[in-house]
């Protein structure tokens, strides 16, 4: 388990990242979630310790994290980049050795790696003569190569074609079925939702929302609900239970008052028309996060990420 | 430390596989040589065709024997080197005949000429009045030749046989020889000596410039792709400047081991002068440290520029303090122990390539190499740990360049 608690960071008087904490655990997609300049790339390289946190710390499985912690990342930052005018193979092999494999393994990794995504044949070409989404496949392939415990992704999905971003998909469910502690950041909520068990909303450096993502759109709880039916549609609006939302002849979306529980409402409703539909919508996260966002943590204040 | 091989090994295979490195390893030797060797080579050829030179004596006693002297020069196949052309004629007036002689001299007819013009009692002054002020060979020859015609007269007339005044005149060769260890002894020539000192130094220069170039485009490089965020992911900066101070020394290495079998290859076609290897420990020293030295500055200095521009402009800030010592360099080897060599000997910016030149010259005293050599290397202790506390701090910051107040705040960080 990795457990971040009261991370802090300022750059010259600027408060980047503000009183974080979360945990992460094995089997598990956490996501930090956040608009750009969230703070999200700071609390990373915390993290990665590529950057010292101005307070707060880092424990991994119960202990402060050290040297050799490094090596049981891997890391595939937001903004790509490679030796242009190397080789892939010997990229690969050189990110595999600097994370602890030896030669031999990394050799054997890389080949194995690069035979999975299907570009193989590029083996000794020049990282510049590969297409955009074969490089982003190799960048992905220098951050899963030693089989790190712990995998940091910013914005994985960026540069993939749909093909491409199931191909990451499997491989990053492979790796929770692996038990393996995954962070992806992202500022794309639909991809959040689909992963994620559970999450942190970061804005402006400080936590919005942060727990499972199940309780966080339960208690997000808009107590908005969808009915169709057959009949005038009238007779919704004589329910004083709740407020139509919108309608459109045989469906509309209702908000119950408070206090209201949903069945009080069918009752009333199957009274007087013929429901053939009722459930409850959930929220967006991208909904969650626009409205958290409006009512706490906003601060309008200019922001640099570094 | 492993992980610091690994930078080490990686650095130094991706730069030396590089097309520029391989133009520059291959391509500076030969211009070192073309540039030092070609003048020497040019001056040494014999000449080839006959000269006409002109003989105007207005004092008519030195024209037979600067004549019969000259033609005793001779070409490679034989043939006279100079064709003496007597330009005096009588009924002219001294005036006349000089305009005359420059007329032929500026038409090209004649190369130049020797005009012996009569002065106050006894004596006379000579003149070779030509067009371009050339001929490394000629002038000497000349002035040799008028002088013992000038002696040879003048004896003559004092009642010497032509035998006695041949034997009183002859001359005797200087041959300078440089002093290494009490009587033993080695001839040399101040050529050789200033070729073979300033070689150490053109190399030295060249490479700083060329591998710190090298080395500040592969930082700019790294932080403007973000490679920058893996590698401090997987390793230290400390680590990480280490290593590649340590895979640019290996290039350094690599070079001046590919130079040297250049050298020694050369060495068999006499085309470079044994000196070169005198004092070559020493002077490896000197070129390793001031080698690290210039390194790690580099290395600062990549990680706070952002763009392969401002790279440049730095580039050439720094080769204006390396030029500094190839201005200064007959002055050093002229006078190797005056005050401001032995400052300048012990400046960590100039200490290698002063040193490089006064080891050729006449070996500094013990106390001098043994201050100047632990300044240097406190120096590049000193660099490192600046340097890589610049370093930790300007590889993540991207866009803007620091200012000297942020720079300092970054030094004091810990």
């Amino acid at each position: 388990m990795l457990k971040v608690q009261n991370l802090t960071k300022e750059f010259n008087n600027v408060v980047a990242v503000n009183n974080i904490s979360f945990e992460i655990h094995p089997g598990k997609i956490f996501g930090l979630l956040g608009p750009n300049g969230a703070g999200k790339t700071t609390t990373i390289r915390m993290i990665l310790n590529i950057i010292k946190p101005t307070q707060g710390s880092i424990e991994f499985n119960g202990k402060k994290t050290q040297r050799g912690f490094e090596n049981l990342i891997g890391y595939l930052p937001e903004e790509r980049g490679l030796y242009k005018k190397s080789k892939v193979i010997d990229v690969l092999r050189y990110f595999g050795e600097l994370k602890g494999l030896s030669k031999q393994e990394a050799l054997k990794e890389a080949t194995a790696w690069l035979r999975r995504l299907d570009i193989e044949s590029y083996l000794a070409r020049r990282i510049e003569e590969l297409s955009k989404g074969n490089q982003q496949k190799i960048q992905f392939i220098t951050a899963v190569i030693h089989d790190p415990e712990i995998l940091i992704l910013d914005e994985p999905f960026s540069g993939f074609d749909p093909i491409n971003q199931q191909l990451v998909k499997e491989i990053l469910l492979e790796m929770v079925q692996k038990e393996k502690l995954i962070l992806l950041s992202t500022h794309q909520m639909e991809v959040a939702e689909n992963l994620c068990s559970s999450i942190l909303l970061m804005n402006n450096g400080l936590e919005v929302l942060s727990g499972s993502l199940s309780e966080i759109k339960r208690n997000f709880g808009s107590n908005l609900y969808r009915i169709e039916f057959e009949g005038d549609s009238s007779a919704l609006y004589a329910i004083s239970l709740a407020e139509v939302i919108h309608e459109n002849g045989n469906s509309a979306e209702i908000k119950l008052k408070d206090g209201v529980q949903p069945h009080e409402f069918l009752r009333c409703a199957v009274d007087k028309l013929k429901v053939s539909h009722f459930s409850e919508v959930e929220p967006t996260l991208n909904k969650i996060f626009l409205q958290s966002v409006k009512t706490k943590g906003s601060q309008p204040e200019a922001r640099t990420e570094r | 430390m492993k992980k610091i091989m690994k930078i080490a090994l990686f650095e130094f295979m991706e730069k030396i596989k590089t097309r520029a490195f391989l133009v520059f390893m291959i391509l500076f030797p030969l211009i070192v040589i073309a540039i030092s060797i070609v003048p020497t080579m040019l001056v040494d050829t014999k000449e080839e065709i006959t000269h006409p030179v002109g003989v105007l004596d207005l004092t008519g006693r030195y024209l037979g024997g600067i004549a019969r002297q000259l033609n005793e020069y001779k070409l490679a196949d034989g043939q006279p080197n100079y064709i003496v052309i007597n330009l005096s004629s009588s009924g002219k007036t001294p005036g006349e005949m000089k305009s005359f002689a420059d007329k032929l001299v500026l038409d090209g007819s004649i190369d130049g000429y020797l005009m012996v013009e009569p002065r106050q009692s006894d004596s006379v002054s000579v003149s070779y009045r030509n067009r371009n002020l050339g001929g490394f060979n000629d002038l000497p020859r000349f002035e040799k030749i008028f002088n013992n015609v000038y002696s040879s007269v003048r004896l003559l007339r004092h009642g010497f046989n032509p035998v006695e005044i041949q034997r009183l005149i002859s001359n005797v060769p200087l041959k300078p020889v440089k002093i290494e260890q009490p009587s033993g002894s080695k001839e040399t020539s101040f050529e050789t000596m200033y070729f073979s000192s300033i070689i150490f130094l053109m190399l030295l220069f060249m490479m700083i410039l060329f591998s710190g170039g090298l080395l500040i485009r592969s930082v700019v490089e790294e932080k403007s792709n973000r490679i920058i965020e893996i590698l401090l992911s997987s390793c230290t900066p400390d680590e990480l400047l280490t290593g590649k101070i340590l895979g640019l020394g290996m290039l350094g290495l690599f070079q001046i081991f590919v130079w040297a079998v250049i050298a020694l290859a050369l060495l068999g076609g006499n085309y470079i002068p044994l000196e070169i290897f005198d004092g070559i420990g020493l002077s490896m020293l000197y070129f390793v440290l001031g080698y690290l030295f210039y390194t790690a500055i580099f290395v600062g200095v990549g990680s706070v520029v952002t763009t392969e521009q401002e790279a440049q402009h730095f580039t050439g800030y720094l080769s204006i303090v390396l030029i500094l010592p190839l201005v200064i360099s007959l002055k050093v080897i002229q006078t190797p122990d005056i005050l401001l060599v032995k400052i300048l000997s012990l400046i960590p910016f100039t200490s290698p390539p002063i040193m490089l030149l006064r080891i050729k010259v006449m070996t500094p005293p013990v106390w001098e190499i043994i201050l100047s050599t632990l300044i240097l290397i406190l120096s590049i202790y000193l660099t490192i740990m600046i340097t890589s506390k610049i370093f930790r701090i300007g590889i993540l910051s991207y866009g803007k360049r620091p200012t000297l107040k942020e720079l300092v705040a970054w030094i004091k960080e810990k």
